[in-house]
């Protein structure tokens, strides 16, 4: 009896595992080299349009995706770094200081896709290449928009301001890189906001869900996903405050420790086609190539100095830390 | 035997020795100021104080709640048991969500009235929440230690020989229930020691650490090689812990289960107008504390965009739409499986052990499965990181794993509970009359056997489909599980998809509980037909 329950246990565990390890690397075992696991931290939307449109092109290729923000990929990479080897093949950021981090460590595979000179100069390097760009805005409850981003540090938006966390969401560690380096800004900006009352939350999200719930004024987040709840009724106003809307590429990298380098670069160089541009547009993102257009209208815009701030980029986030704390 | 301390060795032993040596390699002292070191030490300090705040409250809670079900003359006591039945089942996860939405900034309340509670997130919001969910497990264990240890004979004899109702209950029914509110006070207390849903999402946004979201944000969060090591020391603090609370309530409860002599219900201790404000009291708890919260979550997710109110016009069902996408629906699989396997194996377990009980050789081994039970589900699953992390990492198998350690006594108490209840005596009248063994089995033991399974089966089944401490801990590429999706919405700050995906997550419940209800009613048919 005993030993026929513990077969028996034993089968069910077995069909676990083999269920389990099918599920997780499904065809990652040489012949099948089509799959690529992909760690993201774009939204589930954006995600599955690209993928989406891969599939169409590649019927055969599959894709996986593990999603999460730009702080917890972080953890995960590392976590698989300690153990040995990064599982993930393909990362996607939504903001090339994270990514610089891990060029940095040399963690990443040069490369150049086959539709390399659409990327603009500014949003290239040997290893990473802009997919699209992104805004970081600010939203606001109707009739308080700011004129100037110092506006949030004064007394009309006294203890009502959100702002997301870098160390959480990549597009915020980007806009502090902009405004550590931008002139009459520097970390000092983030000490002005903390005295005047501004409160971190987590994900640029959650910033459109407090204001629009009115538990703050205004609040720091990222254009598609503002212009998303408004066109979906949320009463929420977006502006670009001068100098301007903070203008972030989202970049593609492969990963050094990949074991599918060829499929890795077919669906990251993919990203560059018009299909997934288009894909892109249709999700508000603003492609990173000239010829497809966005499909939303262009806001003022700052463009950040990336190599200057890249230099920077080991310091920002202690300094951020010691105003806003961990 | 051997089988049985085989499967607990490699289940519970291999990965709690691991973990320990892993935590003093670099020497006791180093190990103890990771745990009391800067954050970690505000963290277990913040733990062991909200933990005492919410047994003290939730057991009084219980223990009152118990009185009025099994003790007075409320209306409708059925209607209340199996109220706080439902609420034992709903997930943490799920109450924490709906209460944010309830009474939280821009929750309904604040809607409807203007008035909202900012104090939600931060350490009131995690001790009122945690009591509220915490209230009818102490009244799960308070009512039924009434309901089979304290003899309403004794009451009425003490009020026959003329004691008044409130004698008769300070005297007589609460000296006898002491061992059933000892026993709640120790399971609620190690179920708030190791409780994460609710303080991940009330207290992390607060800046208000416990030891469970602590190491979760330690191990999810940080790329610092240092948050791994402190996440070790604090995952062995956990365990020691809820083990030093509980090993004695263990040996505390086994003492003296008396069987019941009169099957009649309690003598009432109170007069019908108290009773009608208990029964107000009682279902005043669980309006404000679960069906709230729950509206709340349903018209959230019903709410076409965030900011607008939650009436008629602003209905839409595009948010269930858009969260139930495939990944939702993987997800939905990966619970689905990992909750049917863990509780098929766990059952077979349960079975084993409680055999072997029977024997007389399986009582050290039940309390030691117990003792598992008390064993943090954040400790466990870097436990077993730890010990099987090389080949497992980011499989379901990891936390299937995981899964089995955690609710093996879940499954072993009602199968150990059914057995007992097999009289020798039919099985050897059947005997005696001719039956072969196995037609003595299926005609004798099964039916009174079968419902019981069927119950502990489901009752596994239920915790493991809004488990999230483990699987947030262990799941990887495309092995999310249901509450993983949740969380990770939540902490991404998407309150449409949060809300929706809770609602799926509380209809699934409620079916298992609902199969759960009549499992248990099939089994007391059957024991009272005999």
């Amino acid at each position: 009896m005993v030993g026929w329950v513990a077969a028996q246990v034993a089968l069910l565990l077995s069909a676990c595992a083999g269920a389990s390890s099918g599920a997780a690397t499904g065809g990652s075992g040489g012949s099948s080299g089509t799959t690529v696991l992909l760690y993201t931290s774009y939204s589930q939307p954006e995600v599955d349009g690209l993928v989406g449109a891969y599939r169409a092109a590649h019927p055969e290729a599959k894709v996986e995706i593990f999603r999460a923000p730009t702080g917890q990929l972080n953890a995960r990479v590392a976590a698989e770094k300690r153990g040995g080897k990064v599982r993930g093949d393909v990362l996607l950021l939504s903001d090339p200081l994270s990514m610089q981090q891990y060029a940095a460590q040399g963690m990443l595979r040069r490369w150049s896709p086959a539709e390399a000179s659409f990327v603009p100069p500014e949003a290239r390097s040997d290893t990473f290449w802009g997919v699209a760009f992104l805004d970081v805005v600010v939203v606001n409850q109707p009739g308080l928009t700011p004129l100037s981003w110092q506006d949030l540090t004064g007394p009309r938006y006294r203890d009502a301001v959100a702002l997301p966390d870098p160390g959480f969401a990549g597009s915020a560690f980007g806009a502090l890189g902009f405004f550590a380096q931008a002139p009459g800004y520097g970390v000092d900006y983030y000490k002005r906001l903390k005295s005047n009352g501004a409160v971190q939350v987590q994900s640029p999200t959650e910033v459109i869900t407090g204001v629009a719930e009115k538990r703050f004024k205004a609040g720091m987040t990222l254009d598609f996903l503002a212009r998303a709840a408004i066109a979906k009724g949320s009463p929420l106003q977006m502006s670009a405050p001068a100098p301007g809307a903070v203008r972030l590429y989202a970049p593609v990298a492969v990963f050094g420790d990949t074991s599918r380098p060829t499929a890795a670069e077919a669906f990251a160089g993919f990203l560059l086609t018009e299909p997934a541009q288009q894909a892109l547009a249709e999700q508000r993102r603003h492609p990173i190539r000239a010829d497809v257009p966005a499909k939303t209208p262009a806001l003022k815009e700052v463009a950040p100095d990336w190599p200057l701030i890249f230099q920077r980029r080991g310091e920002l986030l202690a300094d951020y830390r010691a105003v806003f704390g961990g | 035997v051997t089988a049985v301390s085989v499967c607990l060795l490699l289940l519970v032993g291999v990965p709690l020795g691991t973990l320990f040596s892993a935590a003093f390699e670099q020497g006791a002292g180093d190990a103890w100021s990771a745990v009391s070191g800067d954050g970690s030490g505000r963290a277990l300090l913040n733990t062991v104080w909200t933990s005492f705040a919410v047994s003290a409250l939730a057991v009084a809670g219980g223990t009152t709640a118990a009185f009025i079900t099994e003790r007075s003359r409320a209306p409708g006591r059925r209607w209340m048991r199996g109220a706080m039945l439902a609420a034992l089942f709903s997930a943490p996860l799920v109450s924490a969500v709906g209460w944010t939405r309830a009474y939280g900034r821009g929750g309904l309340l604040d809607e409807a009235t203007g008035v909202s509670w900012d104090g939600l997130f931060g350490p009131g919001g995690v001790v009122v929440v945690g009591v509220c969910g915490a209230v009818p497990l102490a009244y799960a264990v308070v009512a039924a230690s009434l309901a089979s240890r304290v003899e309403p004979d004794t009451e009425r004899a003490a009020r026959a020989s003329g004691a008044t109702p409130a004698q008769a209950l300070r005297t007589v029914t609460l000296p006898l229930a002491r061992p059933g509110v000892a026993a709640a006070a120790a399971l609620v207390f190690v179920s708030a020691v190791n409780a994460f849903e609710v303080p991940a999402v009330l207290g992390i946004p607060a800046g208000f650490p416990t030891m469970t979201t602590r190491l979760y944000q330690n191990l999810t969060l940080s790329a610092d090689p240092a948050a791994f090591t402190s996440a070790v020391a604090l995952a062995a603090a956990l365990v020691v812990l809820s083990v030093l609370v509980v090993g004695p309530a263990d040996a505390l409860t086994g003492v003296g289960s008396a069987p019941r002599t009169a099957a009649t219900s309690g003598s009432a201790t109170t007069d019908a107008r108290s009773s009608w404000w208990l029964a107000a009291g009682l279902w005043g708890f669980v309006a404000l504390a679960f069906a709230v919260p729950l509206v709340a979550l349903v018209l959230m997710a019903l709410t076409r965009a965030i900011g607008l109110p939650p009436v008629p016009a602003n209905w839409t069902l595009d948010n269930f739409a858009l969260a139930f996408n495939q990944h939702a629906y993987a997800a939905l699989r990966n619970s689905l499986l990992l909750a049917g396997v863990a509780a098929t194996v766990v059952l077979l377990l349960g079975v084993l052990t409680a055999v072997l009980g029977r024997r007389g050789a399986g009582r050290p081994l039940g309390t030691l499965v117990t003792l598992t039970f008390a064993v943090s589900g954040s400790a466990l699953a870097v436990a077993i990181l730890l010990a099987y992390g090389g080949r497992l990492r980011d499989t379901l198998t990891i936390i299937l794993v995981a899964y089995l350690a955690k609710f093996w006594a879940l499954g072993h108490h009602p199968v150990a509970g059914a057995l007992e209840r097999v009289p020798d005596d039919l099985v050897r009248a059947a005997r005696v009359n001719g039956a072969s063994p196995l037609v003595a089995a299926r005609s004798v033991v099964a039916p009174i056997l079968g419902p019981a399974l069927a119950a502990g089966w489901l009752l596994v089944f239920l915790f493991a489909i809004h488990e999230l401490t483990i699987s947030s801990l262990l799941y990887g590429p495309g092995n999310e599980t249901l509450a993983v999706v949740i969380l990770n919405q939540q902490q991404l700050g998407d309150v449409a998809a949060t809300s929706a995906l809770s609602v799926l997550l509380s209809l699934l419940i409620a079916f298992g509980a609902a199969l759960l209800v009549m499992a248990r009613r099939a089994a007391r048919t059957l024991g009272a037909a005999r």
